[in-house]
């Protein structure tokens, strides 16, 4: 049995062809892409006044979240670290180097921040995570250890090696929980939703920090929007948007690369992070402000 | 900002070890190397430590710990936990104690066939 085919003429292709390119093209810019530049992705945090601004539009540029199903998950498998490249653990990837963070920070903090590197000049300086404390979600995407992540149709797991620290996106459809029942956490409250492969967050609920050694503090009322998404097989980029609206003047962005590591003899494991397993590494702020070793035990 | 400021800022940005803790503790400015036999390999979370003793022309011994990053990162920079076993001889440098204590944060070491072991190269992603 023979089949005919139907061809249509070439004239009547091309426009085809066209639209759909430019639907294709029109779809994937409604949500910033990984390759979104800088300064675009700096001037939309601009238009909005706060975290959830940014992400309810993102969610109303998107159209309605994908629903992934087992079939459709995006392959983030294998374990990632953060390229830091010339920045060292700058939360802000544009800082350059020799210069303070380029937060717009309200006097007071811009103060505190100066005075701290100030300081850690002269060797006084104490990191929370000595205590052992997580760094939790907005100092998270500085840290530069390993990191994996598990996506599944109605959550995705953020998993830091720093203090075996998880996030949970809950990308269900949940809201978060109602402003009386909310309290500051390390890692927040963190829904989101898929679109076209970019995982979209809102998170709230987070406590007080700092977003990295010689960096900013930051307040119980800071929010993060970020926007995750595979440019490449071993390239993951997440662009991150804080809204402080104690200590921020205006929302600060940081962009944010991590790669896939090979690992062809599957050496690499995340270990449980314990900061007193080994007396060695017990420190203790000291009364200036100063970090030192409690005991050292080398018999 | 001036001059000194910037570069003391450019210093912080090559912090001797990552980890939990701040290294303000070490002076990243001072390299000290020492000859010795590893008596301890502490392969551990979120800090490794290599306990070296160091024989002193008079006989005595010292016991010195390096600092270096934890399990990870020094298996991706090629020092496994089998790498060092106690009785190894090699020479180690590191940047010392602000304090004067026998410890530092471990910056390269060299064993006695000339293969160098550096921590820090595990932050490369590859």
């Amino acid at each position: 049995m023979t089949s005919k085919k139907t061809r249509l003429p070439l004239s009547l292709l091309r426009p085809l062809a066209w639209a759909a390119a430019i639907a294709i093209h029109s779809a994937s810019a409604q949500v910033p892409d990984a390759a979104a530049s800088r300064e675009d992705m700096v001037a939309l945090g601009k238009r909005f006044d706060s975290a959830e601004a940014l992400y309810q539009y993102l969610q109303q540029q998107a159209g309605g979240s994908t629903t992934l199903t087992w079939q459709t998950l995006p392959d983030w498998r294998g374990v990632y670290s953060m390229d830091f490249g010339q920045t060292g653990l700058a939360y802000d990837t544009s800082q350059a180097p020799g210069q303070l963070p380029p937060a717009k920070l309200i006097p007071e903090q811009q103060a505190i921040l100066e005075e701290r590197v100030r300081l850690a000049q002269q060797g006084i300086e104490f990191d929370p995570l000595g205590r052992c404390e997580p760094p939790g979600a907005a100092r998270g995407v500085s840290e530069p250890f390993l990191r994996e992540y598990a996506i599944t149709p109605e959550q995705t797991w953020l998993m830091n090696e720093v203090a075996a620290e998880t996030r949970r996106i809950y990308t269900d459809g949940r809201q978060h929980l109602a402003p009386d029942d909310r309290f500051p956490t390390f890692d927040g409250d963190s829904i989101g939703f898929w679109h076209e492969g970019r995982l979209v967050i809102h998170t709230n609920q987070l406590r007080a920090g700092m977003y990295q050694r010689s960096q900013p503090n930051y307040s119980d009322d800071i929010e993060l929007v970020e926007i995750m998404q595979k440019a490449d097989e071993r390239t993951l980029i997440s662009h991150v948007w804080a809204f402080d609206p104690q200590y921020l003047l205006e929302p600060w962005y940081t962009r944010k690369t991590y790669v896939k590591l090979t690992d062809p003899e599957k050496q690499l494991r995340i270990h449980y992070w314990y900061c007193f397993d080994n007396q060695n590494n017990d420190v203790q702020e000291q009364e200036d402000g100063s970090t030192q070793f409690k005991d050292f035990d080398f018999d | 900002m001036n001059r000194q400021f910037l570069l003391a800022a450019i210093l912080l940005l090559s912090a001797p070890v990552f980890g939990h803790h701040s290294t303000a503790m070490f002076d990243a400015n001072k390299t000290i190397t020492v000859t010795g036999t590893v008596k301890e390999f502490q392969y551990s979370n979120p800090h490794s430590w290599l306990i070296v003793e160091v024989r002193s022309d008079d006989g005595s011994v010292v016991t010195w710990g390096f600092e270096a990053e934890g399990p990870t990162t020094l298996m991706r920079s090629g020092i496994r936990k089998s790498t060092l076993p106690a009785g190894t001889r090699l020479t180690i440098t590191g940047h010392p104690m602000t304090d004067g204590r026998p410890a530092a944060a471990w910056v390269k070491a060299v064993l006695e066939d000339g293969s160098e072991l550096n921590p820090r190269n595990g932050f490369v992603p590859r």
